[in-house]
């Protein structure tokens, strides 16, 4: 008991002694250089661009926000596309509906294969396990260039369905329901199970499944935020079918319309795509994320120790 | 898991004349494993198996040309291809000298600021990592889009970094010879949080008695973080290290779009993944685009070889389950 409370007063010491002082001016510091790119970014979403691009508005801009500049903005967003536009809504629509399905898959992959890796035997478990974490720790940029061929070879290119299903091959969501059978499920439940004349899928369902709701989150959420923000394999897939694009390329696509950057593409549109334009709608394609996020929040904080493997 | 059943395991393989009684639930414990594995080895065939062996097949494909448009075995000619266009080692050297920037600045910047969230107990110290980790939250497309805010000396709201350097619009502080710098400054800013939380998350790991025990010793604060906390997070850093490295090869979104909104200013192929890229979307030639991405492929397998086996965080089951 005493040992504890010496090693605290010594680690986190009350005293505001000069290497406390540095640490937590430092750690403020670093903070400050994250917060304010942020703030300011953000802020930008609700600025006019007559302001932005006069220079007032004040620190950060944030004495020009109104709501009505980022109506304004989003009508331009809203603007853009051939005829009426509506294509952001549709690029969103888009992406919700490859994360969504692609997030499915990656559960419905997952959590048997998990089970069946952390509890039973067969031959290629390991091998299973090894590919499992190969695939896990590599880029997954580096394959997007034969998946384009596959798809290609296919004649599914500008398509959004072979996008949710290559979505759908989640290796880190395996591992993690690996970890999650392998710490919280004992081969002994299996055991009792099978003596109870229970087969070996029955088990998964009656059993394995009904005590994984951390897993199902934690694989629902990583899975859903790396379908959501994933670039370059939309890219391959999709660049070229305008209706069919996930918001990330879209956003790019905004990007390229901007007169910021292309003064003469930017000079056929009926829109106008400024800096404040670009913020609103990468703001806004940032909302879903940030809905995820608060909804998993207390199985993020649970399960960080097996989450916290994954970059 | 106990090591009986490990044991069990090993010595029960099929096929082995064991106990008649033991065999049958075995094969159907088997069948039972492959039903439960079939919907996620679907996906790896279609996402990972075939995509790879088709690439391969076709890299060994010659280039169809106008000239000549049947394609047909043309051996190692497209590696040949891409391995002496003009771009290719410049590809790898444009990433190397972006890494020898990033890849130190990373390491001590997770690894400081890990130790610093962790001396930190409390409150703050929670507060810390959560606002370190915001960035990373945003991925790919919207941290670029932050960038291009961040990049462009007519609104920044640290334009007056980029007139000191007399660089008065976005072309001119979007260029080659400045991506190493602006490319560091990215990648740093999206990706130290996670790691901060990853590294943090192994520090928690570590028993509090041997801190304790440190500190009975006499170890202050420094000491106690340079030479007891250091030693044990190394696999940690072994790993971040790793990863890092094999996401530099993978860079993409970010010369890409930098690209776009220099208007020229940056090279177009820039990045080994961005030749790729060329090869199949603008030359129109698969076999070279294929064979670029075997080569990335076999690098990162490589690393993710290092990373499975050697960084001691994926041992084998019986460590695991502790």
């Amino acid at each position: 008991m005493s040992t504890a409370v010496e090693a605290r007063t010594i680690v986190g010491s009350k005293r505001w002694t000069v290497g406390r002082i540095a640490r937590v001016a430092v750690m403020l510091a670093v903070a400050l250089l994250f917060l304010v790119p942020i703030v300011g970014f953000i802020a930008m979403a609700f600025r006019s661009q007559e302001n932005v691009a006069a220079g007032s508005d004040g620190f950060l801009g944030l004495g020009g926000l109104s709501w009505d500049n980022a109506v304004y903005s989003w009508s331009q967003i809203v603007g853009f596309g051939p005829g009426d536009g509506g294509l952001f809504p549709r690029w969103i629509a888009n992406s919700l509906t490859v994360s969504i399905i692609g997030g499915v898959l990656a559960l419905v992959a997952a959590l048997p294969a998990g089970y069946a890796m952390a509890l039973l035997r067969f031959r290629g478990r390991k091998v299973w396990l090894f590919a499992t974490l190969l695939a896990m720790v590599m880029p997954n940029t580096v394959l997007v260039i034969p998946l384009f061929l596959e798809v290609n070879a296919i004649g599914a290119i500008g398509q959004l369905w072979p996008v949710a299903v290559i979505m759908g091959f989640f290796p880190f969501g395996v591992y993690l329901s690996y970890i999650h059978f392998m710490t919280t499920m004992p081969p002994e439940l299996v055991e009792a199970a099978r003596i109870d004349g229970l087969g070996e899928i029955a088990i998964f369902f009656q059993v394995g499944l009904p005590i994984s709701k951390q897993a199902v989150a934690l694989v629902a959420f990583f899975s859903f935020v790396a379908n959501w923000t994933n670039f370059f394999l939309p890219l391959a897939l999709l660049t070229s079918s305008q209706d069919n694009k996930t918001v990330s390329i879209g956003i790019q696509e905004l990007i390229g319309a901007s007169p910021l950057f292309n003064a003469t593409v930017a000079a056929g549109l009926d829109v106008k795509l400024y800096m404040p334009q670009l913020a609103l709608a990468t703001f806004i394609s940032m909302l879903p994320l940030l809905i995820v996020f608060i909804g998993a929040q207390r199985f993020l904080i649970r399960g960080q120790t097996v989450g916290a493997v994954k970059g | 898991m106990s090591t009986a059943t490990l044991d069990r395991r090993a010595t029960d393989a099929p096929g082995k004349p064991a106990r008649a009684r033991r065999r049958a639930p075995h094969r159907v414990e088997a069948r039972g494993a492959w039903i439960l594995l079939a919907p996620y080895a679907a996906l790896f065939l279609v996402a990972a198996a075939i995509p790879i062996g088709y690439a391969f097949y076709i890299s060994l494909q010659k280039a169809p040309t106008l000239v000549n448009p049947a394609s047909g075995f043309g051996g190692f000619d497209s590696f040949i291809t891409t391995v002496t266009d003009y771009r290719f080692v410049d590809t790898f050297v444009n990433i190397f000298t972006v890494m020898a920037v990033w890849l130190p600045l990373m390491i001590v910047g997770i690894v400081g600021l890990a130790l610093l969230v962790h001396a930190s107990p409390g409150r703050f110290g929670g507060a810390m990592r959560f606002v370190y980790y915001i960035p990373g939250a945003l991925g790919g497309i919207a941290n670029f889009v932050l960038w291009v805010y961040l990049l462009n000396p007519a609104q920044s709201p640290i334009a007056f970094l980029w007139r000191g350097m007399e660089l008065d619009n976005l072309k001119e502080v979007v260029t080659t010879s400045n991506l190493p710098g602006i490319l560091t400054a990215m990648l740093f800013f999206q990706g130290v949080g996670t790691w901060i939380v990853i590294v943090n998350g192994g520090l928690n790991g570590i028993p509090d008695e041997i801190f304790e025990a440190a500190a009975l010793d006499g170890a202050n604060a420094w000491q106690l973080a340079w030479r007891v906390k250091l030693p044990l997070i190394r696999p940690w850093i072994g790993y971040a290290a790793l990863m890092n490295l094999a996401y530099g090869f993978q860079l993409f979104l970010e010369p890409y779009l930098l690209r776009q909104i220099s208007a020229g200013s940056v090279d177009s192929e820039w990045a080994p993944t961005q030749l790729g890229y060329a090869f199949a979307f603008t030359n129109r030639n698969f076999p070279a685009a294929a064979a670029m991405s075997i080569i990335l492929l076999v690098i990162t397998l490589a690393i993710g070889v290092i990373i499975v086996f050697r960084s001691g965080l994926f041992g084998d089951d019986r460590e695991r389950s502790k």
